[in-house]
């Protein structure tokens, strides 16, 4: 087995300063299990700091990381350099920012903007059911959660919305369409009909034209394009 | 070419919370709940409130359910306390533990997707320190959203606060406290997108800035955990409190450190060295892998301080093996499937044929900015700062004392939250439009330093170093003489830290001003979890003095630690508080000073 890979990252670069883009090459030895989080930080304490990069929990759950390697939007804390090299079939790798919103530098884009699509579809319940005696919580059966659950599962890692060709249009995108479809699902949620008007407005469902790359690239395996066939299919 | 550092503007509101994790937000949602009207700004390192740290916790929160016949409040009450090793404050944990179910269902009724039972009530689990009746036997007293459980109260909490119209300042750093006459008027924040600093003029300000796990070299905590919260009050002139209470993970993934459940064990994994011996043996003869967990962090940081560890080539970490090989398939795949994939994900390992590498893993930091049972920070002489708050894993009340029960800390931000919220509301209906202006100058001349030193060291290797030296000499076992190795070596990093260069000129998304300002943070907290570390000669909880094994009565209080000058501490003490011991109610005898057995 080997232990250590000669590894060549082409990385897209961005100075907002003199507003300069360019393609840095980096060489580097990376070990097998070594993540691309690890790498990025590699090249930053040993060769370039100012490589701008974001990351936060580094294990999957907070969506900080996306990027696309070779292509591929991918949370780049889950992927190790050995896999990247089978999967790929190259030691040889592109490294993109992920083009959901405006790179603010090098790898980093503004992710407040590309959140202003989830805004829109105000992710919370805008009209609680009241309880009885508020004192209570509500009663939600473990089946009527199981129908739903999956989409609560989402970290708005934008990698659906990059995949997404109609997302680049108008369409509100994969993870704002799952953001409303859980609280039309929820039965704590009375208002019901603007979520409706919202899912199958102009920059609604309809805009989706089922090609399931959203599925194929969430990075938790949650199958977004199932929500989407159910909304469309008015089977919420 | 010189940068020069200047305000670029000045923004007033109501409220502002250094934050945007489960107690900030917690906090914020109750603010905004009760004076609709009130201007709330919350700040948040990451580039979105959703990605703050409070995301990644997994396990539940410990509320006792009043419809439970099983479990009592006080029952709670005592678990806490046993855990901190009779350090936590009785008057916090009886306020904590009595409001715990009630701010459930507050989750609940804004759309907290808490797992359910066949009735469709919420589920419950049991943890690691949950028992009834004073420790006979275990109950389920967490409830939980799966896996997920931060990660729901992270979605309610924005979720309600964008609603109530709240202001977030994503991607920023709050870089200096502005603090006159023991009042707090706001602070410096420097906008990194923008690469702007400006200055925020609140009636409240509010400390929600989380833990400090970047200190040590393994760690469960996030990326942006770099203890800044603790490094502003120390710079203001503030004590932290308890910093040498630090909580260790006894397995961690290497290199991540990511954390690896205690089921791991439970269900038959077994410990091996280099050797492959199978070493708890030696550690704990009857119970073995079973152990409680500071326990086996030692047992493991024995082997591994012994030579018998095995060092990761890849991240160049020493571990030990955790052996899953020999369990059968089924319990791989019903009872450890998710710690079996974060082996297979993070380090490319089938835990049914290969060793898996382990180590302790920083977790969790007890200590913090002390304040009294309403979140009011307080300074050394225990007088309350006007206007300035603290919540969540940087503040110190304190609920957990010196070892924080699994559960019980996303139940302080929700809990804690709103006890702080009604202060604040309190606060900002008395206090006058007019705030206090106080002049700033200390960021100016902070980062005017970083952006002009010219000398060769690379940021990452200093903090590489520091961060190896606090894992060898500061984490689970400490002894007077690596302690004063590790003051050393901080001293020393300091002071090429001073001297390194910046080799990016731009301020905006300056990623390496930010890790430059982030080191001397790191660098302020190490020191002062030295020198409490030091000062203590005893072992309590999670602090455990090779050269003191056992607890003394003498050390029963809170370390106090100031330092404005790097290395030159102020040590005093607060009183821990026993009210509930005390007030001699219903089985007040629990509440003495006990012995931590399990
Ligand atoms: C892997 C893991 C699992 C866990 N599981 C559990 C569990 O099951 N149960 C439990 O009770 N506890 C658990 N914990 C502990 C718990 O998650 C944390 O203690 C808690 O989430 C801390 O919340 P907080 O709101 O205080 O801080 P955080 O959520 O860390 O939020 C801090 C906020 O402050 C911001 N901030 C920090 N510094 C600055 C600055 N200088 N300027 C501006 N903003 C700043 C950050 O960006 C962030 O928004 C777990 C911890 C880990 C690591
Ligand atoms: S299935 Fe629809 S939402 Fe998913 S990627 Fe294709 S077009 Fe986009
Ligand atoms: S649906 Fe999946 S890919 Fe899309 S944002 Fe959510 S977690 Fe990421």
């Amino acid at each position: 087995m080997t232990s250590t890979y000669d590894i060549t990252l082409n990385v897209h670069r961005y100075d907002p300063d003199k507003e300069r883009k360019w393609i840095q090459t980096y060489q580097l030895e990376a070990g097998r299990i070594m993540r691309f989080v690890d790498v990025l930080r590699k090249i930053n304490d040993t060769d370039d700091s100012t490589l701008a990069w974001g990351s936060s929990c580094e294990h999957g759950q907070c969506g900080t990381c996306s990027m696309k390697i070779n292509g591929k939007p991918l949370l780049s804390c889950e992927l190790l350099v050995e896999n990247a090299v089978k999967y790929f079939g190259t030691t040889t790798f592109t490294v993109e920012p992920l083009d959901v919103a405006p790179v603010v530098r090098d790898l980093v884009v503004d992710t407040e903007k590309a959140y202003e699509r989830i805004d829109r579809v105000k992710p919370y319940i805008i009209n609680p059911v009241l309880q009885d005696e508020d004192e209570m919580e509500h009663q939600i059966s473990p089946e009527t959660l199981e129908r739903y659950v999956d989409a609560t599962r989402c970290i708005n890692c934008f990698c659906c919305v990059s995949a997404c060709i109609s997302s680049h249009e108008n369409f509100l995108g994969p993870n704002a369409m799952l953001a409303a479809i859980v609280r039309i699902m929820d039965p704590r949620e009375q208002e019901k009909q603007e979520r409706l008007d919202c899912l199958y407005s102009a920059d609604g469902v309809y805009r989706c034209h089922s090609s399931q790359a959203c599925s194929f690239v969430c990075p938790k395996e949650i199958d977004v394009a199932h929500f989407i066939a159910l909304a469309k299919e008015g089977a919420l | 070419m010189s940068t020069t550092f200047k305000i670029q503007t000045t923004t007033h509101c109501d409220v502002l919370i250094i934050g945007a994790g489960g107690a900030a937000l917690r906090c914020a949602a109750e603010i905004l709940e009760k004076t609709p009207d009130a201007d709330v700004i919350a700040l948040t390192k990451v580039s979105h409130p959703q990605k703050s740290h409070t995301s990644t916790a997994q396990g539940g929160l410990a509320a006792v359910d009043p419809k439970d016949p099983l479990d009592s409040t006080l029952f709670h009450m005592f678990d806490t306390w046993k855990g901190s090793d009779c350090t936590a404050d009785q008057n916090v944990v009886k306020k904590i533990c009595e409001s715990a179910w009630e701010q459930i269902l507050w989750l609940e009724n804004r759309g907290m997707h808490f797992s359910r039972d066949p009735q469709g009530q919420l589920s419950k689990r049991t943890f690691g320190g949950h028992t009834r009746n004073f420790g006979e036997t275990s109950v389920h007293r967490a409830v939980f959203e799966a896996d997920r459980t931060g990660k729901g109260i992270m979605d309610t909490g924005w979720g309600e606060t964008l609603k109530r119209g709240i202001t977030f300042i994503n991607q920023c750093l709050a870089v200096e406290l502005l603090i006159k006459d023991k009042q707090c008027g706001g602070c410096v924040v420097y906008k990194q997108k923008e690469g702007e600093f400006i200055r925020i003029l609140a009636k409240a300000t509010i400390f929600a800035s989380g833990g400090s796990g970047q200190v040590f070299q393994v760690t469960t905590n996030c990326r942006q955990n770099t203890g800044d919260g603790l490094a502003l009050a120390l710079e203001s002139g503030l004590p932290v409190m308890d910093p040498e209470a630090v909580q260790f993970h006894p397995t961690g993934i290497v290199g991540p450190g990511i954390l690896a459940s205690e089921t791991l064990r439970s269900v038959g994994g077994i410990l091996r060295n280099q050797a492959l011996e199978p070493f708890m043996i030696n550690y704990a003869p009857k119970m073995k892998e079973l152990a409680p967990r500071d326990m086996v962090a030692r047992a493991i940081e024995s082997e591994i301080r012994e030579g018998r560890g095995i060092l990761n080539p890849d991240h160049n970490i020493p571990h030990v093996w955790i052996d899953l090989r020999h369990l059968p398939d089924e319990v791989h795949e019903k009872q450890i499937p998710e710690v079996s994939s974060f082996f297979k994900r993070y380090v490319n390992l089938d835990p049914k044929k290969e060793l898996c590498p382990v180590r302790p893993s920083n977790h969790y930091h007890m200590g913090g900015i002390p304040t009294n049972e309403f979140g009011e920070v307080q300074n050394e002489q225990q007088e309350t700062i006007a206007g300035l708050y603290a919540v969540g894993e940087c503040a110190a009340a304190s609920f957990h004392g010196f070892n924080r029960l699994g559960t019980n800390s996303i139940l302080e931000l929700i809990t804690m939250g709103k006890l702080v919220a009604e202060r604040v509301v309190e606060h900002i209906k008395d206090e006058p439009k007019s705030r206090l202006d106080i002049g700033v100058d200390q960021f100016a001349k902070r980062f005017s330093r970083y952006m002009g030193a010219t000398g060769g060291d690379s940021l990452g290797e200093l903090r590489n170093k520091m961060r190896s030296v606090m894992t060898e000499k500061v984490s689970v076992f400490r002894t007077e003489t690596g302690i004063k190795d590790a003051i050393e070596t901080l001293n020393e990093l300091k002071e090429r830290a001073d001297n390194t260069a910046i080799a990016g000129r731009g301020l905006a998304m300056n990623q390496e001003l930010v890790q430059r300002w982030e080191l001397d943070n790191l660098l302020a907290v190490s020191m002062v979890i030295c020198l409490a570390a030091l000062d203590r000669k005893e072992s309590r909880g999670a602090h455990f003095r090779d050269d003191y094994p056992v607890r003394k009565d003498d050390f029963n209080y809170h370390t106090l630690i100031s330092m404005v000058e790097f290395g030159t501490p102020e040590l005093g003490r607060r009183e821990v508080d026993m009210s509930v011991f005390k007030a001699g109610g219903e089985r007040y005898e629990m509440f003495d000073i006990i012995e931590r057995k399990y």
